[in-house]
């Protein structure tokens, strides 16, 4: 058992402890003998540092697919006032994800990587990764807003392939962006409490009418 | 103390009472029992749980995959299926690898099973509800099926004593289809959720009330209000919210008169077969592979219904070869499970969206009760019974926005204002809704597993098509727009609100229990969970289960009392 997961069972146990104490003291030490059958969240693991290691390599994008990552990812989210994707490491959580994917996801996920560079070498006769700033904004917005320009003519949305792929590749960096720490902390604003009182719901009873 | 805990081996004893689950019901059964004198053994397949394990304070990000583990999914395929199994808590849920049951190949059945003490308990939806004499007495007004053999005069001093220890915030609102109870203080609804009522109720004629939940609202019996930081199914460190390990079943252990044998799997019950009585049961001990057995002068299942109905199938003898106490045939038959997959979901333009990632979360929704087929609605003309809604509307991320670069950024953080609502229908108890030995799979302690076999029919197809357009109209009455409609009968089990199985009836030919829960062929042998109900009514149901069982225990405990055990 690490130090840090010690120093958290004893401290709950204690605040446990001071609320019902038969019950902390009858089942702490049974749970604690069967450490091996908790998650790691429930052993108290933190692994948020984990990607941030400077000797990190790719479990599963060979170095194109993974430099791809970083660039599209940074296009759908972004340096603002907040950091983006590429300082929140997306591209090494997705990589750590799809590693233990099943062999169906992986693929998928390639295929839309690849969906990207296909159209890019078709349209400007080279790899994304490799475009101009403006060329590269062109094709995203292209995948992205498929149906743009159609909308005054009052044609109906069809759906294309090509954002389809996007959307594949979108949700997934959205959900490495947003779950990291610069992404809950930085860019959601989480200020690191668990609680912000009782919830207070609505307060003007009677103007909903 | 704990009752001898030191001097003796808990199971060279004799026990008065065997309680087998330690969940919602068991912990009752045994808090009851041994509170009232009896020496009861409460048997858990699962090991202790401490609130050292609880996660619900850890930020995503600290896990590995940031609660998006693709490794879950390898041991636990099928539980994976509920939301509350997650990367955070994976381990209170059993292995699908180590639990196998099968179905028909046209019939998937989504089961989900906690082996913990405490089991389902820690990680529900806490939504509390009473059934009313509309639910209890459906066939006689509606013809189909069969009445309880109780009514909710016999129920309701029972609710109010669960009620009033477990602490359910709700608001009364004297509607004929959902009975009040003893409630703390309401949760407060949000804007949205408010002009939902006042629409559904002007337009419609129907309720929209707070959720009814096992949360508290303030202090009660010892334990602390709720902090409202979400994520109850990952523990709660203040006990706010009811699980058993931390209420009944810890009462029952300072009694003094209750020992917890956990890692304990039951395989069946023993019989003393001259006496026709039950001696007490097996078990495999999960850790060891040991077969060990336990004696006691009366036995309680409270393992889950389809648990408790494996281990009854699984105590053949040659007086019962089709199941213990199943001289009815029933036993096995009649399983139901609320049908879910029809509501609507939109967004209110008319509020502001601004979500907060530093607001207090409420761990609870609001809810519609029943208002198809009551007795002032008169009858529907396309299905008999009907559903009840879970919903919900306020401000949140909007994460699904369009577009992408500091747009889509901006586009996530300004959010929507959504609204929802979700119908949970009543699941009609069909004899050809079913379980039964399937006699080439056991579970990896040996013990024989199940063939689920059910579908739901065309009645409830009906309840949620009617119920995604009344979901659709109420929120159009409030405004909303992007309305998204979803009419589908989503598989068995999908609810996680099992039912039936050993259903009770005052016909020993056409039911296994009598009124209190006892076997109607084995007088010393009891089912206490969901597996007793008769109808599914469309309420969520453990708050009844755990009524049920203090019925019955308050009956059996006066049998003691009487020496006539």
């Amino acid at each position: 058992m690490k130090r840090r997961d010690l120093l958290r069972a004893g401290v709950l146990t204690g605040a446990a402890a001071a609320l019902r104490p038969p019950i902390a003291a009858a089942q702490s030490p049974a749970a604690a003998a069967q450490t091996n059958e908790l998650t790691p969240a429930q052993r108290g693991v933190d692994a948020s540092k984990d990607l941030a290691s400077p000797n990190w390599k790719p479990l599963f994008f060979d170095e194109h697919q993974n430099e791809t990552l970083i660039v599209l990812s940074d296009l759908i989210i972004p340096v603002t006032e907040t950091p983006g994707a590429k300082a929140a490491l997306v591209n090494r959580y997705i990589d750590l994800v799809l590693a233990a994917e099943t062999r169906e996801n992986q693929r998928a996920f390639l295929n839309s990587l690849s969906y990207l560079d296909g159209e890019s070498m078709r349209r400007y006769k080279s790899a994304f990764r490799y475009l101009s700033a403006s060329d590269q904004n062109d094709l995203l917005h292209s995948l992205a807003y498929p149906n743009a320009g159609s909308g005054w003519t009052g044609e109906a949305a069809t759906p294309s392939p090509g954002h389809t792929h996007f959307e594949l590749l979108k949700q997934r960096v959205g959900i490495a962006y947003y779950n990291s720490e610069i992404g809950t902390n930085r860019e959601l604003g989480w200020d690191g409490n668990f609680t912000h009182g009782t919830y207070q719901g609505c307060d003007h009873e009677g103007n909903h009418k | 103390m704990l009752w001898n805990l030191l001097d003796q081996d808990p199971l060279t004893q004799s026990y008065d009472v065997i309680v087998v689950g330690s969940g919602a019901t068991g912990g009752w059964a045994a808090k009851q029992c041994a509170e009232a004198g009896l020496k009861v053994a409460l048997l858990e397949a699962g090991r202790a749980v401490s609130p050292t394990e609880f996660t619900e304070h850890t930020p995503a990000f600290k896990l590995k995959y940031r609660d998006h583990s693709p490794e879950v999914v390898r041991t636990r395929p099928v539980q994976k299926q509920c939301y509350a199994c997650m990367e955070y808590n994976y381990e209170w849920f059993v292995n699908d690898l180590e639990n196998p049951y099968s179905t028909p190949a046209d019939k998937p059945f989504t089961w989900q099973r906690l082996r913990v003490l405490g089991g389902r308990s820690l990680v529900w939806g806490r939504q509390s509800y009473r059934m009313s004499d509309n639910d209890l007495k459906a066939a006689s007004r509606d013809g189909y099926g069969d009445d309880w053999p109780i009514s909710y005069a016999d129920l309701a001093p029972y609710y109010d004593i669960v009620e009033k220890y477990v602490g359910i915030t709700g608001a009364a609102e004297g509607n004929e289809m959902l009975p009040d109870g003893q409630f703390l203080p309401p949760m407060k609804m949000s804007c949205g959720e408010i002009l939902l009522r006042e629409r559904a109720k002007a337009k419609f004629g129907r309720t929209v009330t707070i959720g009814r939940a096992a949360v508290l609202t303030q202090p009660h019996n010892g334990r602390n209000a709720c902090h409202y930081c979400g994520p109850c199914e990952r523990g709660c460190r203040t006990f706010s919210y009811f699980s058993s390990p931390f209420t009944t079943v810890a009462d029952a252990q300072n009694s003094g008169n209750c020992n917890v044998i956990t890692n304990a799997v039951v395989s069946h019950v023993n019989m003393d077969n001259a006496a026709n009585k039950a001696a007490g049961v097996t078990f495999v001990d999960r850790l060891t592979r040991q077969v060990k057995e336990v004696r006691g002068k009366a036995v309680i299942v409270c393992a889950q219904a389809m648990e408790s109905t494996r281990i009854l199938l699984n105590s053949s003898t040659r007086e019962y070869s089709s199941g213990l106490a199943n001289s009815s045939g029933a036993l096995g038959h009649y399983l139901m499970d609320h049908v879910v997959g029809g509501g609507a979901s939109g967004r209110l333009p008319d509020f502001k969206a601004t979500p907060n990632a530093n607001e207090p979360q409420r761990p609870n929704g609001i809810y519609v009760p029943r208002f198809r087929n009551t007795p002032t609605s008169g009858k529907h003309s396309r299905f008999i019974r009907g559903y009840g809604f879970q919903g919900g509307a306020g401000p949140e991320f909007d994460f699904g926005a369009e577009g992408y670069g500091a747009s889509f950024k901006s586009a996530v953080k300004q959010g929507l204002y959504s609204a929802s609502f979700g119908g949970f229908g009543e699941s009609l108890a069909r004899w050809d809704n079913y379980i039964e030995i399937d006699k080439n799979l056991k579970d990896a302690w040996g013990i024989p597993a199940l063939r689920i076999s059910m579908s739901h029919g065309e009645n409830e197809a009906a309840l949620m098509e009617d119920a995604a357009a009344t979901a659709a109209e109420m929120l159009e009455a409030a405004g909303a727009k992007d309305i998204k409609i979803q009419s589908r009968v989503e598989m068995p089990g999908m609810a996680i609100h099992e039912l039936g199985t050993a259903r009770m009836g005052t016909d020993p030919k056409r039911s296994v229990l009598n009124p209190f829960n006892q076997t109607h062929d084995v007088k010393n042998l009891f089912v206490m969970d969901g597996a007793s109900f008769v109808s599914s009514a469309c309420q969520n149901p453990t708050l009844s289960m755990m009524a049920i069982t203090v019925r019955a225990c308050t009956h059996l405990i006066d049998r003691f009392k009487r020496s006539d055990v």
